[in-house]
């Protein structure tokens, strides 16, 4: 109550002493004296912007700038909402959501967007403290003509997924936790043989994995690479000199030795179409015995099945060390995602909106878009947001109740990685610490931004091209073809469809944005 | 007065006489036109009114620009679709999966209609009926995972037969050679019972005098249905064929979706599946449509061609 009376009576004093701005100095939030509304397409896959967010109505209160959603739930692909919203040539005042770099950087110099650089310099004090201060992050979000066109969602944390094992089989078979790959290669091979689930049956699955993908991200463990972004199969980038994983000798290496492994039964004989639900189906059956997954869900079985059976327990273990003596974990959570917010050129309040933008930068915004609103999901206590016990303790997911008020929702805001903490599991936290101590990750590659005539070139040639890589790279993990025979007529097939020309694009696109 | 108003239509110029004849036909036969305009509505609007927008083949399309303002561009889109290699191959793998179902899948719905007809105790016939017609019902999604589960290589059906006749299990869904047998299979399952529907309907319209002649001739079952069924219904399959034949290039690709993977995409990349992932995918709405008019094409050229064909040899056609 007190809160809404400060709001509505400085709204008040802001409408009778607009002479005089300086004097609520103090009163950062407020983007305009009149209250303002704005219109908004945000389209986050399963749901829109809500008018009634708890977290919404908070910050109108103090910006008086609210939001009026204008993107239809029609489809839950947040693209073809976009595109729907774009062709129809009238574009609200903010456009938002999922899946925006590639459009607002392709569109945004087509004139459909506003350029915010220099709005930013003049107006958004946090948001250029950020930038400045994380230069690669702004760089990577910039369109091919060097404008920024959106203010993007920042995720925080580094850690996205790790390797997990069944200590409680490495008890039972008196073995170690596998420090290299060939002691991986033996732990694997006697949860296959050595029967750990103890049910006289061969039906042990050693190494599982959700999505096939992950699969592949095991050429690290031979120094290869299968993707240098949280994308798969993506470009990386290594001392500014991009590549893709698969054209390298090492993952020729890698690819090797994982069809003798799929041969030898240690990779789920199903890996590529067992699917989604693989991980609580194996585990839950007491038949998985290693993955590379996410931290936080994956610990989350030691307590599902905590009842089920007494003795489980799958934990992170350190990347195992490559025959070049390397541990590498090649995933790692995104600095920038392509989700967020751009001003349209239909904006009449540019100013006013790239305010309110930098508003959800100031400290008291980021936690409102972190933690929701103070006294109702959360206390201040030294200094710190501390989830409420209701909020913790209750039976949805802390992100499914932040989501229903509007919190940790992809607007352009700065994510803290401290609301997560809160309710990550034990086992979690200390797989965190455990991965924190190594520095085992690599450098991310954030994306390019390709000017037409590179695009015409990654577009013509780069998914023929990766359908290729991942035709061969299944078939020679299948055994249905083998990879040393191929591999030169591999390379010469990758030249022949363009393969040189496509990291050509690439590289000069990255320069530009990076050097 | 009525002898002025005759006198004037004599004299009246053949055009406006045309024009009173059809405000006089349209007062009294506005009704049908009623009932004529939804379909006339919606073909103008989801069948013509698209057709403006297929321009885009030939432009450089994008989706802020409009399709008026996107710069021509030619060919250059044709170009790049016949340049990959990938392309060929889907057009290949197209026309030998279509060409696969219509060759073992247009017969079934045929026999089992033929089936049903001889079924005499008509509850074990509506039974049976209803349990061809249901897979009709099911989701591709649902149909895609009862697949995926029967032919999984470690507790699947087809494998724990194969194992328990003695043979080693095989992961048939990342296997090229069997993609095309498993999915024209499915097919066949999915669709036949229901598609059988139009050929009992056909069977029903048989007039009864014809059979209860031939049973005073002394004619078998098979006799009558070789000799009587089969002739009268020939215009009903040869319709449906003709049909078939314009969507051969139509593979239903959400189906192909599910159930390929890049290990099988030498035998599962179908034109729409291509398409899928090199236009919506990667936002290439213009090479898309280039290779979708490009499809639509040769459906047309297969179609009149189906159509003439029929036509000299049964004279029976869809116009």
């Amino acid at each position: 109550m007190y809160r809404l009376h400060t709001a509505i009576a400085s709204a008040v004093i802001a409408n009778c002493l607009l002479a005089s701005p300086a004097a609520f100095a103090s009163d950062d939030n407020l983007v305009s004296n009149k209250p303002l509304e704005l219109d908004i397409h945000f389209h986050q896959k399963k749901f829109v912007y809500n008018n009634d967010w708890l977290v919404e109505k908070e910050a109108a209160k103090l910006t008086n700038l609210s939001l009026n959603n204008v993107a239809s739930m029609a489809t839950t692909n947040s693209e073809e909402a976009f595109n729907l919203m774009i062709a129809s040539g009238n574009l609200p005042d903010i456009v938002g959501g999922e899946m925006l770099k590639e459009n607002v950087n392709r569109y945004g110099p087509e004139g459909a967007f506003v350029p915010l650089n220099d709005l930013i310099a003049e107006h958004a004090p946090h948001i250029k403290a950020l930038f400045d201060e994380r230069p690669n992050v702004y760089n990577s979000i910039k369109a091919h003509d060097g404008n920024v066109y959106y203010i993007p969602y920042i995720p925080d944390g580094k850690y996205g997924r790790a390797y997990f094992i069944r200590y409680d089989w490495l008890n039972k078979l008196g073995l170690e936790t596998p420090q290299n790959v060939d002691e991986l290669y033996q732990v694997l091979t006697a949860f296959r043989n050595n029967d750990p689930n103890g049910n006289g049956k061969k039906d042990e699955v050693p190494f599982f994995t959700r999505h096939w993908e992950e699969l592949i991200r095991l050429v690290t463990l031979w120094d290869g690479r299968s993707s240098g972004s949280d994308k798969y199969h993506d470009f990386y980038v290594e001392d500014g000199i991009l590549a893709h994983g698969y054209v390298g000798d090492n993952y020729r290496e890698g690819i090797k030795n994982l069809a003798k492994w799929y041969e030898e039964g240690l990779i789920d004989a199903e890996v590529f179409t067992r699917g989604s639900r693989s991980r609580e189906y194996l585990l839950a059956n007491d038949l998985g015995g290693m993955t590379h997954d996410w931290f936080a869900s994956t610990s989350g079985y030691n307590d599902a099945l905590a009842d089920k059976m007494p003795d489980f327990l799958f934990k992170a273990f350190a990347p195992p060390a490559s025959p070049s003596g390397k541990r590498v974990e090649e995933h790692r959570r995104s600095q920038v995602k392509n989700s967020g917010w751009a001003i349209s050129y239909s904006n009449e309040n540019v100013v006013e909106t790239i305010k309110y933008f930098d508003f959800w930068f100031s400290e008291e915004g980021r936690r409102l878009a972190n933690f929701g609103v103070e006294g109702v999901h959360y206390d201040m206590i030294d200094g710190k947001p501390i989830f409420k016990d209701t909020v913790l303790n209750s039976d949805t997911p802390v992100t499914s109740q932040m989501w229903a008020i509007g919190a940790q929702v992809q607007r352009g805001f700065q994510q803290d990685y401290a609301n997560e903490e809160q309710w990550s599991n034990k086992f979690a936290l200390d797989g965190i610490a455990l991965y924190d101590q190594g520095d085992y990750l690599l450098e991310p590659f954030l994306g390019v931004s390709m000017n037409t005539e590179e695009k015409g070139v990654y577009d013509k040639h780069w998914i023929t091209i990766r359908d290729y890589m991942l035709e061969m790279q299944q078939a020679w993990i299948l055994g249905a073809r083998d990879i040393d025979e191929d591999w030169d007529t591999y390379q010469d097939q990758l030249k022949r469809m363009g393969y040189p020309k496509v990291i050509k694009a690439m590289q000069s696109a990255y320069d530009r944005a990076y050097k | 007065m009525e002898n002025e108003q005759s006198y004037q239509v004599i004299n009246e110029s053949p055009r406006s006489k045309k024009l009173t004849w059809l405000i006089h036909h349209f007062q009294r036969e506005w009704r049908l036109y009623i009932m004529l305009a939804p379909t006339l509505i919606w073909f103008i609007l989801f069948l013509y009114k698209p057709m403006y927008g297929l321009q885009i083949a030939f432009k450089d399309y994008s989706v802020f620009k409009g399709i008026t303002d996107s710069p021509w561009i030619g060919l250059e889109h044709f170009y790049t679709l016949f340049e990959n290699d990938q392309f060929i191959r889907a057009i290949k793998n197209t026309v030998i999966i279509s060409g696969a179902s219509l060759l073992f899948g247009f017969p079934v719905p045929i026999i089992l209609a033929l089936m049903f007809n001889e079924i005499i105790n008509p509850k074990f016939k509506k039974t049976a009926q209803t349990i061809v017609y249901l897979p009709h019902f099911i989701s591709a999604v649902i149909i895609a995972g009862i697949v995926i589960t029967a032919f999984a290589p470690s507790t699947g059906v087809v494998n724990l037969l194969l194992n328990a006749l003695g043979y080693d299990s095989v992961y048939f869904l990342t296997k090229p050679e069997w993609f095309r047998t498993i999915f024209v299979g499915t097919g066949i399952w999915q669709e036949a019972g229901f598609n059988s529907i139009v050929f009992l309907a056909s069977i029903a319209g048989v007039n009864p005098s014809l059979y209860e002649s031939a049973v005073v001739d002394g004619a078998s079952r098979w006799q009558m249905m070789w000799k009587i069924t089969l002739p009268c219904i020939m215009p009903t399959i040869l319709i449906m064929l003709i049909i078939r034949i314009g969507n051969i290039l139509e593979v239903g690709f959400e189906m192909i979706i599910m159930l390929y993977q890049p290990a099988t995409y030498a035998t599962s990349d179908v034109i729409s599946t291509f398409i899928y992932r090199q236009g919506l995918q990667a936002a290439q709405y213009d090479l898309a449509a280039a290779a979708g008019l490009f499809n639509a094409v040769i459906a047309f050229v297969l179609v009149i061609a189906a159509n003439t064909i029929s036509k000299k040899v049964s004279r029976t056609s869809l116009w």
